[in-house]
C-alpha cells in the first residue's frame, strides 16, 4: 500500500531507487546528494534493498563502475552533483556511447568558483553534449516518481540511453515534504526487472564493448543511432508518463507541462523548483488582471522538445525563459536551445532570456512578477537588443 | 530493434546505421580476418641443420639421430640409426677418438656429451631391423683387406647390391681392428658380433689369401672394381746404431703375435719407443704379460698422438713413460741387449701447422736398462706388392682423390693405405666413400651433386642411408652446422657428464679383461638427455609459447609445430627462444 | 613429444591472431597466456594500453566479452562488474555455481599514473578480480613518453636526456594495500607467469595485483626478436625481479643461478644509449640495493 512521508528529496531519490529495486549503487559523497547515499547504504544494510554498494574512491570511478555493473545487465544507480558531476564528465560519455541505461539523480549545485554548495543548474545544463536523457522536476514526489520512469525511459529499447533525474540541492535535497512513497506491487508492475538483450557482457555471447574505430568507418553512423535514441525517447517519456499516471494517478506532462497556452500572448518558461513560483506567478496575473500569460515547465532538457515547444509556442507575441544557469558569452543554455527551434520565416516569438538565481539566490515572487509585467510591455516590439538578461546583478 | 548483430570488417561494404548494433559494440568477429601475415619481410621456417657431431664424424655417423632415440629409450632403433652409416657401432664405441665429442656444443656449455659411452652402450644392445642386401646388381667388386675399411666397404656395396669378395691375407677377418688392437680394449665377442653382422649380408671372404701373391693383379683388375684396404704394416726403423738387433721387435708385429694368442716371449725390463696407440697398447700389453713397460717418447704428453684416455689408463696401470726422451742407440752386452741410450730433449716452438719439434740437450745422455725394445715410431704401406703404375704418396701411401679413386681406373683404395688419417673411423669413412663412388662409377650419378645432397657438414662426411632410403627429414634441410650461437642456452641445465666406469687398474693388469666397462641402462638415459640436439625440433614448444601472434600452430596428436604465414609478422622471437637452432629467418622472398 | 609438461600454456587459445600489435610485443604474449588460463568464463576489462589494439578495434572483438571504459578506471570497472555478478547471482540471472572470472589489465601510465587512485581505491575495497599491469615502462601507446615506471636513465619522448627519476615500486605499494595476492610477471618465464595467474584465480575472492614486466622492442629500440632476451635478462640482472606477496607473505619465485651485471640488461637496448660508465654504476647500485638491501 502506497504511503505518505514527511521527506526530503534526498530521502524520495534514496526511496524511488529502492522501489526500481536498483542492483549497484557505487557513489561517492557530496554535498548535497550524501543522504541520497546514506539513505540507500542503509536500506541495503537493514534488509529493505538487495543491491550492491560501492564506496567508491572518486566520482570518476563511480561512473566507470556504473558503466561496467550495467555493462553486466545488473540495474545501476548513482547521485551526484557539481564538481563530482563534472570529475565523471568523461565517463558519462561512455555510458551512452555504449548505450548503458544507467540511472543518476543530479543534485543540482554551483560549479565553483565561486565554491559553494547551494544550488543552480549550471553543473547538469553543463553536461547537455553526453547524449544523457536529461529530466528536471520539481518537488520531492516528482523526484520520487521520476526515478522508476527514468528506468523504463531509458531501459526501453528503443532508447538505451543513461538517464539523469535533476533535481536542485536544498531547496528540494534538503527540505521535507509530504511524500507518497509508492506501492512496491504496482512499481515491480509498471517497471519489469532489468534484462538486457542487446549491450551485455556475457561470457556465452562475447561482445567487445568501447571500440576503438580507427579508420573511415562508422563514428557518423554510432552517433547518429544515438541521436535516432534520443529523438524516439521523446516519445518514450510521453507513454511512460501516461502509463505512470494511469497507474499511480499522477501525470507530469512528459517532455513539459504547458498551462494557460490557449491565447496567451507570453509564455514563462522555466524549469526545476522554479516552476513553481513562476506557476504561481502566472496563475495571480491571470486571475487577478486577466492578463494573456501562459506558462510551461520544461521537464526534458535532453532530449529538447524543439519541435513540440514550436508548436505550443507558435502563436505567442513573446516567450520568457528563466533559468539557473548560462553559458557565458552566449546565454542561457535553455534559451539557447529554444532560439534553434524558433525558426520559422512567418511567425517568430520574441524570446527573452532572464538569468536568475544563480549560486542559490532566492528568486522572489515579486521579481518573477516584474519580470512578467516586464516582458508583457514589450511584447509587440519589432525587436529587442537585449534579449539575454543578467536579472540579478546589483550594480547593473 | 534488431537482436545482437554482427557486422564484418570489410571496408568495401558500406553498413548503413540500421546495420550496425548499437553502442560501439563489435559482437563476435575476432581479428582473423587481419592478414598480419602481409607485414612480414623475414620469414620462420622450421629446418633441420646439421649438428657438430655428425659433422665432425668421419664415419659420418647420424649421431643425433641416434641420440634422440636415445633420448627416448628407444635404443634398438638408435642402433638401426648408426648401422645405417656404419656397420662397427661396438668397435667406435671403444676405441674411437670420437672427434664428435670434441666438436660437442654442450662443451662450451659445462662437457661435451658421452657420444661414445652411448654409442657403445646402444651398439651392445639389438637393433629392431637389420640391414638388408639392395635389390641384385651384376657388377663384381673385389675388396682387398678385411679392416675397418674394407669391411664397411664391403657392408655398405651389399647393401647397394654388388657382389662383393674380400681377399684377406690372414686366416681371421677384422684387419687392424683384430691383429692391432688387444682385447681389453676390444673384446673379440663384439668385434666378431660386427663381422658376423656384415657377413651375413652376402659378402663372400677369401681368408689366406695374398694379393700379388697368391691372385695376381693382372686377375683381379678384371673385376668391374676394386678396393684396395691392406694397411699399412711394414714398421718403420728407429734409424739408431743397433736397431736391427733380434731384441728389437716391431710394435705391429708383435701386437699381433699377442692378438692372434701366439705365443711371444717379453722381457722383464722392455722399453717401447713411440707415443701413438700402438706404443701404448705395446705398454699395456705387456704389463699384462708380466713385464715392466717403459714408453720412451720424444715430446711431451700434451703431443702424444695416443688417445688421452689411454695414457691415461696406462699411467693408472702403473706404466712409466719416459717423456722429452729420444733413444740414440741400442746398447749390448755380451750379445744381448742390456740397455737403451737416450737422450733428453727440450720442446722449439711448432713451426707453423706443425707440432712442437724436439731438440736434444747436450751432455744428458743416459742409459736405461732394459732388456728388449719395441719400436712403435709408426708403419709405411709395402709397395712391393702394389700394382706397377700406381701413383703413391709420402711414406708409402697410395694417393687417392676425395672419393677414393687412385690413378688406375677401376681401382679404389682407402684406410691406412692411402693417404688417410690412420684411425679406424677414418678408415669406416673411406670404406663408406668408396661404396658409394664404387656405385657412382657404374649408375652415372654424378658424385658433386650427390655430395651436395647427402653431406653432413662441411667437413666431407655424408649420409648413405638417407642415399639408400631416400629418406630426407619431414623439414627443410639446411647446409649449416649449428654452433654454440645458434643455440639458446638459457634452456640448458647443467647436467653432470656420467662417468664411465672401468675396472680397477691392480684388478685389469692381471689379464686382458676388457677395462671399459661401459655404462647401465639409467646412467645411459640420463646422459641421453644431455644432448641439446642441435639443429633439429626437440619438441619443447618455445615457438608456439611466446609466439605473440599466436601463429604457431600446434597438433597436439602429432607433435608437430607449424607456422600460420597467413599472420606470422616475422618478429623472430621463435627462432631467437629455440633452443636448438632449429628455425631460420629468411628474408621474404628469398625463399 | 612436449618434454616440458606446461600444461596450462598448451590450453585452448582465445586470443586470436590478427591483432594490430607490434611485431615481437610481449603483450600478444602475456594476453594470450592469461587468457588460456582464465578461459572462456572470464571478463576482460581494459584499459588504456596498447592491449586495447587486439581487444578493442572495430570491428574485430576478443573470444571473450570486454570493455573499455576510460585510460584510468579500469580497476573501478573490476569493481562494478564483481558487484554485479555478485547481485546477478543472488537473483538468480547469473547461475550461482559459475566461475566467472573478472580481470582488468591496462598499461603502466594507466595504472601507476593517471590511474592510481582507482588502483588504489579497488584494491583497498579488495573488489573482486584480477588486475595486471602491462609496465613496458613508458606511454607506447601515445609513442613512448615517460611515465613513472619508465627507469632511471631510460630515453623516451618526454626524456631525451634520460629520464631523471627512478621506477616507482608499484607492486611494493600495492602490497601495502594488503590485498590478497601481488606478483610481478615476466614474458621470459612463462610457467612461473602462468603459475601465479592460476593461483590468483583459485584463490577466492579478492583484488589481485600483477605487474607484468614487457619489454617494448618499438620503444625501448632493440630488435623484435630479442624481446624475450631482454626480459630474460632484466630478471637474470636484478633489473626487474620476480615474487609474489601471498596474504602478506614476500616470496621470491624465481632467483638467477648467477646474477649477471646490470650493463648486460642496458646494452641491447637503444634507449639507454647515451648511459655513461658512472649512469651504469647508479644503475647497478640501484639494482644491489634492492636486490640486498633491507625488505629484500
Amino acid at each position: 500500500m502506497a504511503t505518505r512521508k514527511m521527506l526530503t528529496g534526498n530521502y524520495a531519490a534514496a526511496y524511488g531507487a529502492k522501489l526500481a529495486r536498483v542492483e549497484v549503487f557505487p557513489a561517492f559523497p557530496i554535498t548535497p546528494q550524501t543522504p541520497v547515499m546514506e539513505k540507500i547504504v542503509e536500506f541495503i544494510e537493514n534488509g529493505e534493498l538487495d543491491a550492491e554498494f560501492i564506496p567508491m574512491e572518486s566520482e570518476h570511478s563511480v561512473m566507470a563502475a556504473a558503466v561496467a555493473a550495467e555493462a553486466m545487465g545488473a540495474r545501476t544507480f548513482t547521485a551526484t552533483s557539481s564538481q563530482g558531476l563534472l570529475y565523471m564528465h568523461e565517463n558519462l560519455f561512455v555510458a551512452s556511447g555504449i548505450r548503458l541505461p544507467v540511472v543518476m539523480a543530479i543534485v543540482n549545485r554551483v560549479v565553483g568558483p565561486p565554491n559553494t554548495v547551494l544550488n543552480d543548474l549550471s553543473d547538469s545544463l553543463d553536461q547537455r553534449d553526453t547524449s544523457w536523457i536529461q529530466i528536471y522536476v520539481e518537488n520531492a514526489q516528482e523526484v520520487l516518481d521520476m526515478i522508476p520512469q527514468a528506468y523504463r525511459i531509458g531501459e526501453d529499447e528503443r532508447v538505451l540511453l543513461p538517464v539523469a533525474i535533476c533535481f536542485e540541492g536544498i531547496i528540494i535535497s534538503h527540505y521535507m515534504e509530504p511524500v507518497e512513497i509508492l506501492d512496491q506491487d504496482k512499481v515491480d508492475h509498471f517497471l519489469p526487472p532489468y534484462r538486457p538483450k542487446q549491450v551485455v557482457l556475457d561470457p556465452d555471447r562475447p561482445m567487445s564493448l568501447g571500440q576503438i574505430v580507427m579508420d573511415d568507418t562508422y563514428i557518423t553512423e554510432m552517433k547518429y543511432q544515438q541521436q535516432e535514441a534520443m529523438d524516439r525517447s521523446k516519445a518514450v517519456i510521453r507513454e511512460v508518463d501516461e502509463a505512470f499516471g494511469d497507474a499511480f494517478g499522477r501525470w507530469y506532462g512528459g517532455l513539459f507541462a504547458a498551462e494557460w497556452i490557449d491565447g496567451a500572448e507570453v509564455v514563462l518558461l522555466t524549469l526545476g523548483s522554479l516552476a513553481s513560483t513562476v506557476r504561481a506567478v502566472v496563475k495571480q496575473l491571470r486571475d487577478e488582471a486577466g492578463l494573456p500569460i501562459g506558462f510551461v515547465k520544461l521537464r526534458a532538457f535532453r532530449p529538447f522538445p524543439a519541435q513540440e515547444l514550436r508548436d505550443c509556442l507558435s502563436h505567442v507575441k513573446a516567450a520568457v525563459v528563466l533559468e539557473k544557469g548560462v553559458s557565458i558569452g552566449a546565454g542561457g543554455p535553455v534559451f539557447l536551445d529554444l532560439s534553434h527551434c524558433l525558426n520559422r520565416r512567418d511567425r517568430m516569438p520574441l524570446l527573452i532570456d532572464y538569468i536568475v538565481g544563480l549560486g542559490g539566490r532566492d528568486v522572489t515572487f515579486e521579481e518573477v512578477r516584474n519580470i512578467a509585467l516586464t516582458v508583457f510591455e514589450e511584447r509587440h516590439a519589432d525587436s529587442i537588443t537585449n534579449p539575454v538578461r543578467w536579472h540579478q546583478v546589483r550594480g547593473l | 530493434m534488431s537482436e545482437w548483430k554482427q557486422v564484418g570488417p570489410d571496408a568495401q561494404k558500406r553498413y548503413t546505421y540500421q546495420e550496425l548494433p548499437i553502442g560501439d559494440a563489435s559482437i563476435g568477429m575476432p581479428s582473423e580476418r587481419r592478414k598480419t601475415g602481409l607485414w612480414r619481410y623475414l620469414r620462420p621456417r622450421f629446418v633441420r641443420r646439421f649438428s657438430p657431431c655428425s659433422e665432425a664424424c668421419p664415419a659420418g655417423n647420424d649421431v643425433e639421430g641416434f641420440l634422440a632415440f636415445a633420448q627416448q629409450g628407444r635404443y634398438g632403433e638408435a642402433l638401426d640409426t648408426l648401422l645405417g652409416e656404419s656397420p662397427l657401432p661396438g668397435v667406435c664405441g671403444r676405441v674411437c677418438f670420437h672427434p664428435c665429442e670434441s666438436a660437442c656444443n654442450r662443451g662450451a656449455f659445462d662437457e661435451a656429451v658421452s657420444i661414445q659411452g652411448l654409442e657403445r652402450f646402444v651398439a651392445d644392445g639389438e637393433p629392431t631391423s637389420l640391414p638388408v642386401p639392395g635389390p641384385s646388381r651384376k657388377e663384381k667388386v673385389a675388396i682387398i683387406g678385411s679392416g675397418p675399411a674394407g669391411l664397411t666397404c664391403a657392408y655398405h656395396l651389399r647393401r647397394l647390391g654388388y657382389e662383393v669378395t674380400v681377399f684377406e691375407k690372414q686366416a681371421v677377418l677384422g684387419g687392424m681392428l683384430r691383429l692391432g688392437i688387444p682385447t681389453y680394449r676390444l673384446p673379440r665377442s663384439v668385434l666378431d658380433r660386427e663381422i658376423d653382422r656384415i657377413l651375413s649380408l652376402g659378402v663372400k671372404v677369401e681368408t689366406g689369401c695374398r694379393v700379388g701373391h697368391d691372385i695376381p693383379w693382372e686377375h683381379l683388375l678384371t673385376w668391374d672394381a676394386v678396393f684396395l684396404a691392406a694397411g699399412a704394416h711394414a714398421a718403420l726403423s728407429l734409424g739408431i746404431p743397433g736397431d736391427s738387433a733380434q731384441e728389437v721387435i716391431s710394435g705391429t708385429a708383435w701386437l699381433e703375435a699377442v692378438n692372434l694368442g701366439r705365443p711371444v716371449s717379453v722381457g722383464s725390463r722392455v722399453g717401447i719407443i713411440g707415443g701413438g696407440n700402438t706404443a701404448v697398447d705395446c705398454a699395456r700389453a705387456a704389463l699384462r704379460l708380466g713385464s715392466n713397460p717403459v714408453i720412451v717418447y720424444r715430446r711431451t704428453r700434451n703431443e702424444m698422438p695416443a688417445m688421452e684416455a689411454e695414457i691415461e689408463e696406462a699411467l693408472q696401470e702403473g706404466i712409466e713413460i719416459q717423456w722429452l726422451t729420444s733413444p740414440i742407440a741400442v746398447r749390448r752386452r755380451n750379445g744381448k741387449l742390456v740397455g737403451l741410450e737416450c737422450i733428453r730433449n727440450r720442446l722449439c716452438k711448432p713451426e707453423p701447422g706443425g707440432r712442437a719439434r724436439p731438440e736434444p740437450i747436450d751432455g744428458t745422455e743416459f742409459v736405461m736398462e732394459i732388456d728388449t725394445v719395441i719400436s712403435a715410431v709408426g708403419e709405411t704401406v709395402e709397395e712391393a706388392y702394389l700394382p706397377p703404375g700406381l701413383k703413391g704418396e709420402q711414406e708409402g701411401a697410395v694417393w687417392v682423390d676425395s672419393w677414393g679413386r687412385t690413378s688406375l681406373p677401376g681401382l679404389w683404395a682407402g684406410g691406412d693405405v692411402a693417404t688417410d688419417p690412420r684411425m679406424v673411423v677414418h678408415a669406416i669413412g673411406a670404406g663408406k666413400r668408396a661404396a658409394l663412388s664404387i656405385h657412382a662409377s657404374f649408375t652415372g650419378e654424378d658424385l658433386v651433386e650427390l655430395g651436395r645432397r647427402l653431406r653432413t657438414g662441411a667437413k666431407g662426411a655424408f649420409s648413405i642411408d638417407r642415399y639408400l632410403n631416400d629418406d630426407l627429414p619431414g623439414v627443410e634441410l639446411v647446409n649449416e652446422v649449428v654452433g654454440p650461437d645458434h643455440l639458446n642456452l638459457h634452456y640448458a641445465e647443467p647436467l653432470e657428464r656420467a662417468a664411465l666406469p672401468r675396472l680397477d687398474a691392480d684388478q685389469r693388469v692381471r689379464d686382458f679383461s676388457e677395462v671399459n666397462l661401459g655404462c647401465d641402462e639409467q646412467r645411459a638415459r640420463a646422459e641421453a638427455q644431455r644432448c641439446f640436439r642441435c639443429g633439429e625440433c626437440r619438441g619443447c614448444g618455445n615457438c608456439y609459447v611466446f609466439c605473440p601472434d599466436g601463429s604457431v600452430l600446434f597438433d597436439p596428436s602429432a607433435h608437430e609445430f607449424r607456422i600460420d604465414y597467413e599472420y606470422c609478422k616475422g618478429c623472430g622471437v621463435c627462432g631467437n627462444e629455440c633452443p636448438t637452432g632449429a628455425i631460420v629467418m629468411t628474408a621474404e622472398g628469398e625463399v | 613429444m612436449i618434454n616440458n609438461p606446461r600444461d596450462a600454456l598448451f590450453k585452448e587459445d582465445y586470443f586470436h591472431p590478427g591483432h594490430p600489435l607490434c611485431p615481437g610485443c610481449p603483450g600478444g604474449m602475456a594476453l594470450r597466456w592469461i587468457m588460456k588460463v582464465l578461459g572462456r568464463d572470464s571478463i576482460a576489462n581494459v584499459g588504456a594500453t596498447c592491449l586495447c589494439l587486439p581487444t578493442h578495434v572495430y570491428p574485430h572483438s576478443l573470444e571473450i566479452p570486454s570493455l573499455y571504459i576510460a585510460m584510468a578506471p579500469s580497476p573501478a570497472g573490476i569493481s562494478g562488474m564483481s558487484a554485479a555478478i555478485r547481485i546477478l547471482k543472488r537473483k538468480g540471472v547469473i547461475p550461482a555455481e559459475k566461475r566467472i572470472t573478472v580481470f582488468a589489465i591496462s598499461g603502466d601510465g594507466s595504472t601507476a599514473d593517471i590511474g592510481m587512485a582507482a588502483l588504489s581505491g579497488a584494491a583497498e575495497r579488495n573488489d573482486d578480480g584480477l588486475y595486471f599491469c602491462f609496465d613496458n615502462e613508458a606511454y607506447m601507446n601515445t609513442g613512448i613518453q615517460r611515465s613513472s615506471t619508465t627507469p632511471q636513465f631510460s630515453w623516451t619522448f618526454s626524456t631525451t636526456k634520460g629520464k631523471v627519476q627512478r621506477k616507482k615500486d608499484l607492486p611494493k605499494i600495492m602490497a601495502a594495500h594488503d590485498i590478497p595476492y601481488v606478483a610481478t610477471l615476466s614474458v621470459a618465464y612463462p610457467e612461473d607467469f602462468v603459475r601465479k595467474v592460476e593461483k590468483a584465480r583459485d584463490m577466492g575472492p579478492g583484488f589481485k595485483y600483477f605487474q607484468i614486466h614487457g619489454p617494448c622492442p618499438t620503444g625501448w629500440r632493440f630488435p623484435e626478436h630479442k624481446t624475450v632476451e631482454v626480459a630474460r635478462l632484466a630478471v637474470e640482472t636484478g633489473f626487474w625481479s620476480l615474487y609474489e606477496v601471498v596474504h602478506g607473505s614476500f616470496n621470491i619465485t624465481y632467483r638467477p643461478r648467477k646474477r649477471l651485471p646490470v650493463v648486460d640488461y642496458v646494452k641491447l637496448q637503444g634507449r639507454f644509449q647515451g648511459l655513461t660508465a658512472q649512469d651504469i654504476r647508479t644503475l647497478q647500485n640501484w639494482v644491489d640495493e634492492k636486490e640486498e638491501g633491507p625488505g629484500s
